[in-house]
């Protein structure tokens, strides 16, 4: 009992350190204030936790729904490719992070925009994708605020089954 | 071999939970909003957690190095593995995407990140259990 009374007592001193620690710190959690998760905080869908701002621009669903329709956009699904499978924006192309980009990259001279969507409000994995698209050279790339549980709250065009393009791509081996 | 196995638990645990809270340090506010994102605290007390969290570091990390307490120092930093393993499992079984806020980086909280820590419980017990005669109980032994 001894030892865990210790363990006790060395973590309330280290809790009363760290907090009264924190006001020394360049910048200090704000004591007093709430702060939601980065899904949850009014207008923040998609922003970087962290309170650093989003690094790749973001489109809403309203937004993106029509360039969908007219097929003026391509959508990349940076989700896993058996979420992909199960539903996906209409003519989206799986990219999941780590994978070669060649897919999107290809297709850059036909469509102007980009955007990423992954499952979670917080875009995490999009972002990783839209910055590694980003990086290769494509120039405008948009994270869908929301993602794909907006896109399908908001009855927007949705398909089901494996990536064609992807696997026709995978087949060749490369342009 | 023993006392030698147990020094480098020690040592290491120590190093770990030090690196974990310097790399906080420079963002406290980024590392509560990364607290935040695991939406296990409410609101109010994120930046209570996620600064605690970051001193209790420190001072394990510290009472691990210089062997002051060091026994409740691994039991608490045991303790402390097992909620964030707890938060981490949960997180990504309900699916929430999240940087794990481990290192201050922009790490994603993954299946990996849940064994590494579970890994971490291997020092923390051998110092609280192992006597460095290699009997399991209570040391008395200084090591």
């Amino acid at each position: 009992m001894r030892i865990l009374a210790q363990a006790l007592a060395l973590c309330a001193a280290g809790a009363i350190i760290g907090m009264t620690g924190n006001g020394f710190t360049p910048r200090p959690a704000p004591l007093g204030a709430r702060v939601t998760s980065t899904a949850e905080a009014p207008g923040a869908m998609c922003q970087l936790p962290g309170g650093r701002g989003p690094v790749v621009p973001r489109i809403s669903v309203e937004e993106a729904k029509p360039l969908c329709v007219a097929c003026s956009a391509l959508f990349v699904d940076a989700r896993s490719a058996a979420e992909y499978q199960s539903g996906h924006i209409t003519g989206a192309i799986h990219l999941a992070r780590g994978e070669p980009a060649d897919p999107v990259l290809w297709r850059l001279g036909v469509y102007k925009t980009v955007i990423v969507y992954d499952r979670d409000p917080s875009c995490a994995l999009a972002d990783q994708v839209a910055k590694a698209l980003l990086e290769r050279g494509a120039q405008d790339v948009r994270v869908l605020t929301g993602a794909w549980p907006a896109w399908m709250a908001a009855g927007a065009p949705g398909a089901a089954g494996p990536c064609a393009v992807c696997g026709e791509h995978a087949q060749r081996g490369g342009p | 071999m023993r006392p030698a196995l147990l020094l480098t638990s020690r040592f290491a645990l120590s190093a770990i939970f030090l690196y974990a809270a310097a790399t906080k340090v420079p963002d406290m506010a980024g590392f509560a909003q990364d607290f935040a994102n695991f939406r296990l605290v409410p609101p109010g007390l994120v930046p209570y957690g996620a600064s605690a969290v970051v001193g209790i570091e420190v001072v394990l990390g510290l009472a691990l190095a210089t062997g002051f307490g060091a026994r409740s120092a691994a039991l608490a930093a045991g303790g402390l593995l097992v909620i964030f393993l707890g938060a981490l499992a949960q997180a990504l079984l309900r699916g929430i995407d999240l940087r794990c806020g481990c290192f201050g980086n922009d790490e994603l909280a993954s299946w990996w990140t849940v064994a590494r820590d579970a890994l971490l419980l291997v020092p923390a017990a051998l110092v609280v259990w192992v006597k460095p005669d290699g009997q399991l109980g209570r040391s008395t032994t200084k090591y």
